[in-house]
Parts: C-alpha cells; structure tokens; sequence
C-alpha cells in the first residue's frame, strides 16, 4: 500500500476515508501475522510468572535449557551495574541475583528486541524508547500492585507492564508523519486523547493490536486482556480489573517519570474508577515514582549497557 | 564549550560562551532556569518532586531531586561562577510541571511541584519571569550561554521559546 502524504489525506472525502481505513486494518492485521513468536523459555517464564506459587527452581531449569539465554543471563549479572564481587557461572545465582522478573526481561529482550528496540517513527519515539517505557511501566506496575485491595500478583502486574505497548511497535508505522496532525487534534479538543485519535485515523489502536499480538503468542489471561484495557480498566471484566488498574496507573508514572514513547506523553486519561481497586495516596504515589526511577536505572544498565545521564 | 545534559534530579551552571544545558522529557518534572545578567551565567535544575521528606538520603546525594532541596543548592552552585550567593538579581524561568488528562487532578505532581518551587523562590527573595508550565505535554528544554534563550521541545510540535 501507498502511503498518504498528509494534505492527501485532508482531501480525501468520508466515503474514501472510510475505505482507506478499513483497507489500513487489514494491513495492520496481516502485520501481527508476521511479528516473530516468542522463543520456547520466553513463552515458558511468561506463563510460569502467571503461577504465583511456582518454585525458583523451574525458572533456572529453563534458563539452562536455552544456551542463548544463559549466556545473556550471565552477561547480565556480571555486568558493571550489579556490582558482583567476583563473576559467576551459576545460572542459579544469576537468577537469584537478578529475579525472575529480570530474567523474563531478558528473555522478551533475546526474541522481541528487534521489534522493540526499534525508532517508534509513528511516534517520533527514538530506538530502545518502548522498551524502556514497557520496562519502566512494569516496575511501576509491580509496585503499584501492593496498594491493591485484594491480593493482586505483581509477577503478573509487572509481565503486563513489559508488554502493554507491544501494539505500538505496529501501528507506529501506520502513524509515521502524523503525530504533529494527532497532537494538533488533541489539543484543539477534536480527539479526546491519543487512543481515540488512532482509533479514529486507523479504525484500530495500539491497545487492540497489542490484544492481537498477545493471542497470537498465545499468551494466557489475564495478560491479553490487562493489554486490552490498559487505558480502559473500568471496562475489563471485573477478575483482571485490578490488574488493569495496576498497570494503568505504572504506564502513568512512567509517562510522568518522562519515559513514554514521543507524541503521546501524557495525552491520555486517568480512570477514576482506580480508587476502588488500589488504594494508594499522593505521597505514597510519590514515593513509587523515586523507587521506580531507582530500579529502572539500575536495570535500563545492566540489560541496555546503558549508563545513566549523570544526576 | 558543548551541551550539559542534566538527569533527573540533576543540576548545572555555566558561564562559557557556546555552551548549552538540555534537559531532556520533563513530564511532571520541571525545570528551573536561572539567568544571571550580570555575570551572564546560566543554571538548571531538573526537579522531581515537591519534598525532600520523602527521602533524606536521595535529598542528600542528590538534591537538585526535589524542591526543597534543589533551588539553594542551584543558587550554591550559580555562587560558584561568581553570581549573587542569594540569588538576588537572577531572572527565573520555569518549564514542565506537565500532567495526565484528570479533570480531578489526582496525581497533579506537576501543579505540586511548580506550587513547592515557587514557594521556595520567594522565600529566596526570587519571582518567576516566565513560565511554560502544565498541560499534557511532557517537553525537553535548553538553555543557551551565548544568548540566554531557553528553547522547549516536544514530539509532533515545532520548538518554541519563553
């Protein structure tokens, strides 16, 4: 397909508009088709993080059993960021000393990483800026999961961070050289937020395609529904809600930490219907915001070789 | 000479012709810049958030974080480039303070840290000049040596300047 220049897009009346979109839907459909599955451990850790009650022990078996993953595993601990006295071999010590929700970030890493990493051009987002935005969203997420009312998995909370935005790794390019007209729209009230303005422009948005990708990895729920309804969580059902609320509140803090993804920081509502799932204060909220940018700075180092911007 | 990028938390000053200080995604941070016409210096601090009580020891290693903290500090180290120690006579500008859409403003980290800024600006005797503060927009912001220009960034919109 041939891409609009954006004066050809103006131009266009309903009738074409309306073709066009729905011709651009079956594009981004037949793009999920082609994004690669996720490797066998990957697949694995995600759905062993999904058992709150699973043993150490099988998350070291299925490090051992993917020699690419081990030897990333151990690069990893053994870089400068984790500060190790002396390098280790074990891949049971690097799993006790990273945590499993590292070692499942690693994991996304070795087989989404060039799906991830790349520019979010739709966005004006730079490389790496989604992964850094999932990763920062699911350590807030995490947190955000103690202040639930119910007992709520932060293991899950923090899978569903990692992969929330993995929709925008397609639309992005379904977006490119219309973030300006988007960011416009918003701000003269024509589009409520960024989610309705992609779904007005592509008659589809990240969360639904991120819904997509996660069936097609097969990915067990809650996790396709928490990516779903991650700007929406009042409209999930009522057993995934609050794990819906808690990744929405981590994307929230993310964008607010400043690692979102480019043109749409900000540009999305907060769900008031929160304070009925997560009870959390403003200092207490605070308080997520600083150990959040602590944990992800330590670990953006370790996975990205990336030293911080000195403070 | 160069660029001086501050994270966040971070805080600098500069008087060498050609040099600029950036800050990069503010989001509900905001940005304090101090201009000293008299020395023709320059200084930003990168502010997290509102109160350094949350947390002494990050108050401590890194106190341009919060508020509180982090305006005397910038004005410590403005002292260091031979501007007023009180920050008497310097132009203030602040950018960022940026928020998510919430007609209840829960989580108005962005108002709460202009609000604490400001605060700690007239109790040094100091008002702000210019402001591009709030809204739905998280902006990257540079400051110039050579002409005291502070330019704002923002994905999908073109620069602008206060």
């Amino acid at each position: 397909m041939e891409y609009m220049t954006k004066a050809e897009w103006g131009r266009r009346n309903e009738e074409q508009r309306g073709q066009e979109t729905m011709d651009m839907q079956e594009e981004i459909i037949a793009k999920v088709q082609e994004i690669p599955p996720l490797s066998t451990s990957a697949a694995e850790l995600v759905t062993l993080m999904g058992n709150p009650d699973h043993e150490l022990q099988k998350t070291v078996r299925i490090v051992e059993c993917d020699a690419a993953l081990t030897a990333r595993v151990l690069q990893v601990v053994n870089s400068a960021g984790f500060g190790l006295m002396e390098p280790t071999t074990s891949i049971a010590r690097a799993v006790s000393y990273l945590g499993e929700k590292m070692v499942l970030g690693i994991a996304l890493d070795a087989c989404t990483g060039s799906t991830l990493r790349r520019p979010l051009e739709g966005y004006e987002g730079k490389a790496d800026t989604l992964w850094e935005h999932n990763l920062r969203t699911a350590i807030a997420s995490r947190e955000i999961a103690k202040f639930a009312r119910e007992d709520l998995s932060g293991d899950i909370a923090f899978t569903g961070g990692l992969l929330h935005d993995i929709g925008k790794a397609i639309v992005s390019e379904f977006l490119s050289g219309f973030a300006g007209d988007i960011v416009s729209k918003i701000d003269a009230g024509d589009a409520t937020d960024y989610v309705s303005a992609e779904h007005e422009m592509l008659g589809t948005d990240h969360s639904i395609v991120g819904y997509e990708v996660a069936r097609r990895w097969k990915l067990a729920s809650p996790l396709p529904e928490i990516i779903r309804f991650h700007h929406i969580p009042s409209e999930a059902e009522k057993g995934v809600r609050a794990l819906a609320y808690a990744v929405h509140l981590g994307d929230i803090i993310a964008m607010m930490g400043g690692i979102g993804t480019g043109s749409d920081d900000m540009m999305y509502h907060l769900d008031a219907g929160f304070s009925e799932f997560i009870q959390i204060s403003q200092r207490e909220f605070e308080k997520i915001m600083l150990e959040v940018e602590v944990e992800f700075s330590r670990t953006r180092s370790s996975i990205f070789g990336k030293e911080d911007i000195p403070s | 000479m160069g660029v001086l990028t501050l994270g966040v938390g971070g805080l600098g000053a500069a008087r060498d012709p050609g040099t600029v200080i950036r800050t990069h995604a503010l989001g509900s941070c905001v940005a304090v810049l101090l201009l000293d016409p008299k020395t023709r210096s320059v200084g930003m601090a990168h502010i997290a958030l509102p109160d350094s009580k949350i947390n002494d020891r990050k108050a401590q290693e890194t106190p341009g974080y919060f508020a509180d903290t982090g305006i005397p500090a910038l004005v410590r180290e403005m002292s260091r480039l031979g501007c007023n120690g009180n920050g008497k006579g310097m132009i203030v500008k602040l950018v960022g303070g940026a928020k998510i859409m919430d007609p209840n403003n829960t989580f108005n980290i962005g108002k709460r840290n202009v609000l604490a800024i400001k605060k700690v600006l007239w109790a040094h005797g100091m008002g702000v000049v210019a402001e591009d503060v709030g809204g739905n927009i998280s902006r990257t912001v540079s400051l110039d040596v050579n002409t005291g220009r502070v330019v704002i960034s923002s994905a999908g919109r073109n620069n602008w300047s206060i």
